[in-house]
């Protein structure tokens, strides 16, 4: 593997140009905080790679929010309209929260028996840039499930905000390459700056430790949420819930789906694929008569107990990792303000 | 199918009804004669859809043992079913599958089977039949046991007594209210477990059951008092499905996905979890 290599703030912007990708997703300045943008259509746009994580998830990268999964007519499939199509693009400012919850992606949609070949294509065909957080957001809570603010896996490249700079770790072949192509924007990192890399992660897990008291969610939560009587419990919480279902669109590693069909032209179907939602009532309604509507989570409580439920007890079993990585933007997000980090804490007590 | 179709899950293929057979007032069997065989195990199901509407998981009610003349029997219910029902010999339907797992017929060597149906729980329960007839030499006794509101919504009568005359074979039929005519029992179809004790040997036995939510709960909780372990139950779960490929999230019971997992499955694994009966 290349070793670690330092870019200037203007050798950053050849680096992904040298990636030759048809999209550059970046996380950049805006009004209300960091967020991602394509640069090829706004140029002018300022990184935003000192900052905190942006507020939307990386997940639409990787799994649209809506997409066509098959073309058909009466006569057969189009083959050609349902294979996924996949052009390289490059992913800048991707947190090691975020890394995770591709990891997380990556055994729902690439591991077991089927593979999911659009998420496949893309995972593929991507350059992942993650990089250290040196702010954080009031809602971050990742040291609190066993996270820290920098990856050390799960990326093409990793980037380490330092004065004036950054240093650029490579951590697959594809990185590799792009940092090849990258030329004189990089040059050999310094064990200076290996020390200065070193001590700036030092003082941010200590600050995030300071921001979450020192919370650790014990390892005991996967029994404690099942044995919970489910019939008496999670009335408070969900009384504060909404039904809007922002959790599960923000959150990085929901990844729950609904195929439907429709007419796509003349004598032409398609299926497209959306994001859903385990909150919403409809999501487990199965057919029946108007009015029985049968579904075996009617309840919003039950519905919010599931939720909970896989995140920190199911995927363990499902995945071997948690489905959750504390980035919180789900507290952000929701307009009962339902805290996930109190639904925990309550649940341990 | 080509080649880079196969690798999508979620692409169908389509398949002309060659037949459409009038079962009951509520109830159609949807054939087709295909050329590219699905091959499946009794008990796994498959995405049947209309082109631009959307499709539904329905497990084959035809035998396994010939997988080039598939048969589905549907209920009508909803959207998707209610057009289904109005298609004809010729129209054109979406299939994807076989998914799930199938029923655990390895484990049946020696054992008692019994066989618990209800309403057009016994579409998928003919499929498993079919397959207990073919291995009946390796088998106990096979014991049917099937319910239906009224005498009009019986499924497959027509068979019944063919199977009754096969050796080690009983078929025991009810129906939920008394009816001018019907001389069999009357009532819902766990009043027929309360001599199942008679019917099989039940440490030696294994049960499937097929049919409403209530029933299964009721059929499984009469199993329990009759002796059976929750080892040897298994039903049939009926959830919303939509990827049948454990990607999607939403039939789980627990960490099961029971498109993956089921969706017949062992009331063992799921009993201690949330929400397994609605």
């Amino acid at each position: 593997m290349r070793p670690t290599c330092y870019a200037g703030e203007e050798g950053l912007s050849r680096l992904f140009e040298a990636a030759s990708a048809g999209t550059v997703f970046a996380a950049v300045q805006g009004s209300r905080g960091p967020q991602y943008v394509n640069l090829h259509t706004e140029p002018d746009a300022r990184f935003a790679l000192r900052e905190p994580r942006p507020s939307a998830s990386p997940k639409a990268f990787l799994q649209p929010i809506k997409e066509r999964v098959a073309v058909y007519a009466t006569t057969g499939v189009d083959a050609e309209r349902s294979s996924p199509a996949s052009e390289r693009r490059v992913v800048v400012g991707l947190r090691a929260c975020d890394l995770k919850a591709i990891a997380y992606l990556d055994k729902v949609f690439q591991e077991g028996s089927v593979v999911d070949p659009f998420y496949a294509a893309r995972r593929q065909a991507d350059v992942l840039v993650s990089v250290d957080c040196m702010a954080a957001h009031e809602t971050c809570f990742c040291t609190a499930l066993g996270g820290r603010p920098f990856a050390e896996d799960g990326f093409d490249l990793n980037l380490t905000p330092l004065d004036g700079g950054y240093l650029v770790e490579v951590g697959s072949e594809k990185g590799a390459q792009v940092v090849e192509a990258a030329g004189d924007a990089v040059s050999p990192a310094t064990d200076e700056q290996r020390g200065q890399r070193d001590e700036r992660r030092d003082e941010w897990v200590r600050a995030l430790e300071a921001q979450t008291g020192g919370w650790r969610v014990s390892d005991r939560i996967q029994e404690i949420l099942l044995s919970k009587d489910e019939a008496q419990a999670w009335g408070d919480e969900t009384a504060a819930c909404v039904e809007c279902a922002a959790c599960t669109y923000i959150c990085p590693t929901c990844h729950c789906f609904y195929l439907y069909d429709q007419v796509g032209g003349e004598e032409a179907f398609e299926r497209i694929r959306t994001w859903d939602s385990c909150i919403l009532g409809d999501y487990h309604r199965m057919a029946g008569p108007a009015g029985a509507k049968p579904s075996p989570r009617p309840g919003l409580r039950t519905r919010f107990a599931n939720r909970m439920l896989h995140k920190y007890a199911y995927s363990p079993q499902q995945y071997g990792m948690l489905g959750c990585t504390g980035c919180g933007r789900c507290i952000e997000a929701c307009y009962g303000g339902v805290d996930i980090r109190d639904v925990l804490r309550e649940l341990e007590t | 199918m080509t080649r880079s179709v196969e690798a999508n899950p979620y692409a169908p293929q389509v398949a002309c009804l060659s037949r459409v057979i009038d079962e009951t007032p509520t109830i159609k069997t949807f054939c087709f004669d295909l050329a590219d065989p699905l091959a499946f195990r009794a008990g796994q199901f498959v995405q049947l859809g209309v082109p631009g509407l959307g499709e539904g998981p329905f497990t084959p009610s035809s035998s396994p043992l010939d997988p080039e003349h598939l048969e589905v029997t549907v209920l009508r219910t909803g959207e998707v079913t209610e057009r289904l029902h109005r298609m004809q010999a010729g129209d054109v339907c979406t299939l994807r599958g076989p998914y799930g797992k199938g029923y655990p017929v390895e484990k049946l060597e020696g054992k008692d089977v019994l066989v618990v149906g209800g309403g057009v729980g016994l579409a998928p329960l003919r499929a498993l039949i079919h397959q207990l007839f073919a291995m009946t030499d390796r088998l106990g006794r096979v014991v049917i046991k099937n319910g239906a509101r009224e005498t009009a919504e019986l499924l497959f009568r027509d068979a019944y007594e063919g199977w009754a005359a096969r050796d080690r074979v009983s078929v025991e039929v009810t129906i939920d209210r008394p009816e001018s005519g019907w001389t069999g029992p009357v009532g819902v179809v766990t009043t027929l477990l309360d001599h199942v004790g008679e019917d099989v040997d039940v440490a030696n036995c294994y049960a499937f059951t097929c049919g409403p939510e209530i029933m299964l709960k009721f059929v499984a909780m009469k199993l329990l008092e009759k002796g059976f372990s929750a080892e040897q139950i298994y039903l049939s779960m009926n959830r919303r499905m939509s990827c049948g490929v454990g990607k999607c999230g939403r039939c789980n019971i627990g960490p099961h996905y029971l498109c993956k997992d089921g969706p017949d499955v062992c009331y063992a694994t799921i009993k201690d979890y949330p929400n397994v009966f609605g």
